[in-house]
């Protein structure tokens, strides 16, 4: 049973993998890790949204059309923004829309270079678009939220010098960009560690899928390339974005920091 | 000539301020119990705190009209925040100074306003040995060293004991009066404010609405 060199896996031989479940709640039970409830919910959650998911990328694959990619994209980045928003309740409203359009805007940008100008297909081919877009989306979205907890903490930690340094009447942008700066930096660390162990440490995940796949590893690894790159480049775009638009919401034109008296 | 006063000053609706009248060059203390708006007072002043109504004049203008950047440069609050920079004593003199746009003043100047904050330590010692005390003049030293037309000094003494606290503000003063620098003192201290104010400003009566 094979098709362009992949096992099809039946429904049996696919339930046999829940098998190994058994294996983690008999370890949890022995270590009196009492997560039993979390690992069932998640397993079931996941098998359920990814089966929709399935249901519905067959649907949009076999009748593909502007507006099903679209839609797909809407909902896609609606929820990343929903995710990074939902994460960082501090944030006030025009933060909030900082978050949203840098999400949005940073994401389509290196998703439309990456299908058009790179891969050279259709932008609303749904087979490039939606796969890439996921991973786009889904890694600008860690990216800001880590940058946004950051440039959170950093900030709560740092309260005396920003009021230090606007007594002694500094600008606020002056005085928030070196946790704006560091933020950038830790948002963009994970993503270029990652980049320094692949292919050792790890065959990442997309590659590993193309060969399962039957794709060439010559063309998989310069998908992966391309992906990661895209991926750092979004990070990279989105976060910063996100807090240079951000900062300047912290403060009004009487150069008064009001978040400092609130959070 | 009053170089602040302010005119039906009411904070978040709560705390009302009696009108009041500070003149330029002397040294005036804000007394009141804990909670009645001493050190809100001091933020409204260099508005870094928007008063919910009411209005702050500062030689004569209204500070509504005056670049808030300016002001707070002019009237120059000492907070109960004390921050230092990680570095020697010449480092933090080094990144405030570069923080303001400005040359740092000279070994010899930096010594001066060290001495007057009574610290006598050579320029090199790093930051992180310094006791509470020690940090909190070294903070005064270096705003008192920017040399303000006003300077605001939230608890400056609260720790240290009397007689440190006496020859501190003494030097403080001293200073000030060369230079022609307004002092305004939030202190719990009546020792001190027995000794130096000059004028003694009740906000007790402020009224918590």
């Amino acid at each position: 049973m094979t098709n362009a060199g992949i096992v099809q896996l039946s429904i049996f031989q696919f339930s046999l993998i829940y098998l190994l479940l058994i294996v983690v709640l008999a370890i949890m039970k022995k270590a009196n890790v009492n997560q039993t409830k979390l690992l069932i919910v998640a397993s079931v959650r996941m098998t359920v949204q990814l089966t929709l998911a399935g249901f519905v990328l067959t649907y949009i694959f076999e009748n593909p059309s502007p507006l099903f990619t679209s839609l797909y994209l809407l909902t896609m980045t609606l929820f990343a923004i929903h995710r990074a928003l939902s994460k960082n309740k501090w944030l006030n409203k025009s933060f909030k829309w900082a978050v949203a359009l840098s999400l949005a805007g940073s994401g389509l940008i290196i998703l439309a270079f990456f299908v058009i100008v790179v891969v050279r297909v259709d932008f609303f081919n749904p087979q490039y678009t939606i796969p890439l877009s996921g991973m786009i989306m889904g890694n600008a979205m860690t990216g800001v939220n880590l940058g946004l907890k950051s440039f959170k903490d950093n900030f709560s930690s740092q309260r005396k010098r920003v009021e230090t340094l606007l007594n002694l009447g500094v600008k606020p942008k002056k005085i928030l960009l070196p946790f704006s700066q560091n933020a950038l930096e830790t948002a963009l660390l994970p993503t270029l560690n990652n980049m320094v162990g692949m292919g050792i440490i790890s065959l990442p995940g997309m590659m590993t899928g193309q060969i399962l796949s039957g794709t060439a590893p010559t063309t998989a690894i310069l998908y992966q390339i391309a992906i990661m790159i895209a991926i750092a480049t979004v990070v990279c775009l989105a976060t910063f974005s996100t807090l240079n638009l951000g900062i300047r919401t912290l403060y009004n034109d009487r150069n008064q920091i009001e978040f400092l008296h609130e959070n | 000539m009053d170089i602040i006063k302010t005119k039906d000053l009411v904070f978040e609706d709560f705390i009302r301020y009696p009108d009041i009248y500070i003149k330029k060059g002397k040294v005036v203390f804000l007394v009141g119990s804990s909670g009645s708006g001493k050190s809100t007072l001091l933020k409204l002043f260099n508005a870094t705190l928007s008063p919910s109504s009411g209005a702050i004049f500062y030689e004569g203008k209204n500070i509504d009209e005056i670049d808030t950047l300016k002001l707070r440069q002019e009237v120059l609050l000492v907070g109960q925040s004390v921050y230092l920079f990680d570095g020697s004593i010449k480092d933090n003199f080094n990144r405030f100074y570069s923080y303001r746009e400005m040359n740092m003043p000279n070994e010899e100047e930096i010594k001066y306003f060290l001495s007057i904050c009574q610290l006598d330590f050579p320029l090199e010692t790093q930051t992180s040995i310094l006791s509470g005390g020690e940090a909190q003049r070294l903070y005064t030293a270096i705003f008192l060293s920017f040399l303000p037309k006003v300077i605001m000094l939230d608890e400056p003494t609260s720790a240290l004991d009397t007689q440190n606290a006496k020859s501190l503000l003494r030097d403080i003063i001293k200073l000030a009066k060369t230079k022609e620098m307004t002092v305004i003192v939030v202190s719990h201290d009546k020792n001190l404010s027995d000794e130096f104010a000059e004028d003694i400003i009740d906000i007790e009566g402020s009224k918590t609405i």
